[in-house]
């Protein structure tokens, strides 16, 4: 048996549409110093260090070299993370469940505010041959893969504003809850067209914030640290990347990654044996298709059941009850790093007015966004 | 280790601006120089079929992504498709609104994997819905250079009336 695996603190910065005061580099030394604070631990006592970034996004090229001061990791063990940080978690979990270490730190962070040309970025992720040179936006991917879920599992445009409606809300309760607001289906329908069927409103704005998260093993718990939150799965998956071959209708990769972190947990039902969903919600219809995905709805289920309301905080399967990326902003690849830190709160029934009753068990999934097919899931456990 | 004081003062607050030039070239490779030639050539689309899980992929690929097997055997497929997904784009890669929209879409091919993203065009207000039968317009054979643009866009298939 690999040994059991603990989350004992986080740290994190409240999201926020820009961060003029602080370099991006503070912003993750704000984070680590609240995380090394309520682990109990100096970072010198840490084993290993997983900094997650991605050089266009950073602005600097081999942006992993500048990753590990402001954590206090210098001439220490790190291993940069160029995905999300939920594919962080699962390294720092594998490389402390193999014995290699018996603690490890996961950050990630956005300071999208920085990044004046984002959609030239994401065109750049592009294929050059066959994609770029039409010369467009490239969020029109979601568009054209909006239009196919929808096809394809009959969620209507009502069912995918009820997402932004939820989830704006409940940021409003959320002190991380940057974009929090009270808004109505009409308001989100009647919006500015972006990418038809998907709307501007229907497009989770972006937000600047940094986390981190230290990990240790069962056996090595230090005495001061936060009372732990369990790993219990972790899986990751990729479809294909090409536009010509991926499922246009179906999150093929978010299917695969839930399907091992389940087998890990021993989940077998996830809407039943999971109480609080933290889901990519980058997109309305987003919320919708990976609810499918994962096995927390039947296909064709998601938007009834968001309508019926049984996705609320109160409801039988509540998902994103921080507000997720519609309501607290997109934070590039610290948004799925965002959802693992929010289920460690209610499960720690620290959530305070956004608190799911009862949370023993939580999900969080990332996805690295437009064009990529890469998903990543964690369950944790109190 | 403490926190730090952050300014609240708006004169003082620093920033500096970064830019790069960044230029790369990319080679279509084995089956998409094929592809693209036969594309500019012959004004037809070619796809490469695989012999052990009989599909046949457009545009061609050099690989099985399925089996993984090398993919040698080059078809040409007829050019007109099918709109499996579409969108109109309010926005263009500055950010800035497009009126009218650009009208996109994954189009496949009868009988293959895969398909092509490209323009939907036609008459002015044309519309177009998922599973409209679309055909091929290539530009004039002499302004084709051998890339995606080669293809002005789809348009409604001749006799397709819904
Ligand atoms: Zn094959």
């Amino acid at each position: 048996m690999p040994r059991r695996v603990a989350i004992i603190g986080v740290g994190a910065t409240v999201p926020r549409p820009v961060t003029p005061e602080l370099s991006y580099r503070e912003l993750i030394h704000e984070a680590a110093v609240r995380a090394y604070e309520e682990a109990g631990v100096e970072p010198r006592e840490i084993g290993t260090f997983m900094p997650c970034t991605e050089d266009f996004y950073e602005g600097i090229s081999i942006s992993d070299e500048y990753s590990n001061d402001q954590l206090g990791a210098v001439l220490k063990p790190v291993h940069t993370i160029g995905g999300d940080g939920i594919h962080g978690i699962a390294t720092a979990y594998m490389q402390i469940a193999t014995g290699l270490f018996d603690t490890a730190v996961v950050e990630a962070h956005s300071k999208a505010s920085n990044v004046l040309t984002p959609h030239h970025i994401m065109n750049y992720a592009m294929d050059p041959v066959l994609n770029r040179p039409l010369g467009e936006n490239p969020l029109y991917v979601a568009g054209l893969e909006m239009s196919r879920f929808m096809h394809e599992s009959g969620a209507t445009s009502e069912e995918c504003a009820w997402v932004v409606v939820k989830n704006r809300r409940n940021a409003l309760s959320n002190p991380n809850g940057a974009f929090g607001a009270k808004v109505t289906v009409h308001d989100v329908l009647s919006g500015p067209a972006a990418f038809c069927p998907l709307g501007a409103l229907e497009m989770a704005p972006p937000s600047d914030a940094a986390f981190v998260v230290v990990l240790a093993a069962e056996d090595r718990l230090p005495a001061r640290a936060a009372s732990p939150v369990w790993i219990r799965g972790v899986g990751w998956s990729n479809d294909s990347p090409t536009l010509e071959t991926r499922s246009w209708a179906r999150a093929l990769y978010a299917e695969a990654a839930a399907q091992r972190a389940y087998r890990m947990a021993g989940i077998r039902n996830p809407a039943r044996d999971i109480d609080c969903f933290e889901i990519d919600d980058t997109f309305s219809y987003k919320e919708l298709q990976h609810l499918e995905a994962l096995g927390i709805c039947d296909r064709g289920e998601a938007g009834k059941r968001t309508a019926r309301g049984e996705t609320e905080i109160d409801g039988a399967t509540p998902v994103n009850a921080s507000g997720g990326s519609l309501g607290c902003g997109h934070m590039l690849d610290a948004t799925g790093l965002f959802r693992t830190v929010e289920c460690v709160r209610q499960l720690r029934g620290e959530a305070g007015q956004v608190q799911v009753k009862d949370a023993k068990t939580a999900l969080a999934f990332g996805w690295r966004g437009v064009p990529t097919t890469s998903g990543a899931c964690v369950v944790l456990g109190a | 280790m403490g926190l730090i004081q952050k300014s609240s003062s708006n004169q003082e607050l620093r920033h500096y601006r970064g830019n790069i030039p960044v230029g790369n070239l990319y080679t279509a490779g084995i089956a998409g120089d094929r592809f693209f030639v036969d594309l500019r050539d012959k004004g037809r689309l070619l796809g490469t079929r695989c012999p052990s899980c009989e599909r046949t992929f457009v545009p061609a690929r050099h690989f099985c992504e399925e089996c993984f097997t090398r993919l040698e055997e080059y078809v040409p497929v007829p050019s007109s498709g099918t709109v499996h997904s579409l969108t109109a784009a309010h926005v263009d890669l500055d950010g800035k609104p497009l009126d009218p929209p650009h009208v996109l879409a994954f189009i496949t091919f009868e009988g293959c994997a895969g398909g092509l993203v490209h323009r939907l065009g036609g008459a002015p207000g044309q519309s177009f819905r998922i599973g409209d039968r679309v055909e091929m317009v290539l530009k004039d054979r002499k302004k084709r250079t051998g890339g995606i643009n080669d293809i002005e866009h789809f348009r409604p298939a001749k006799g397709s009336r819904r």
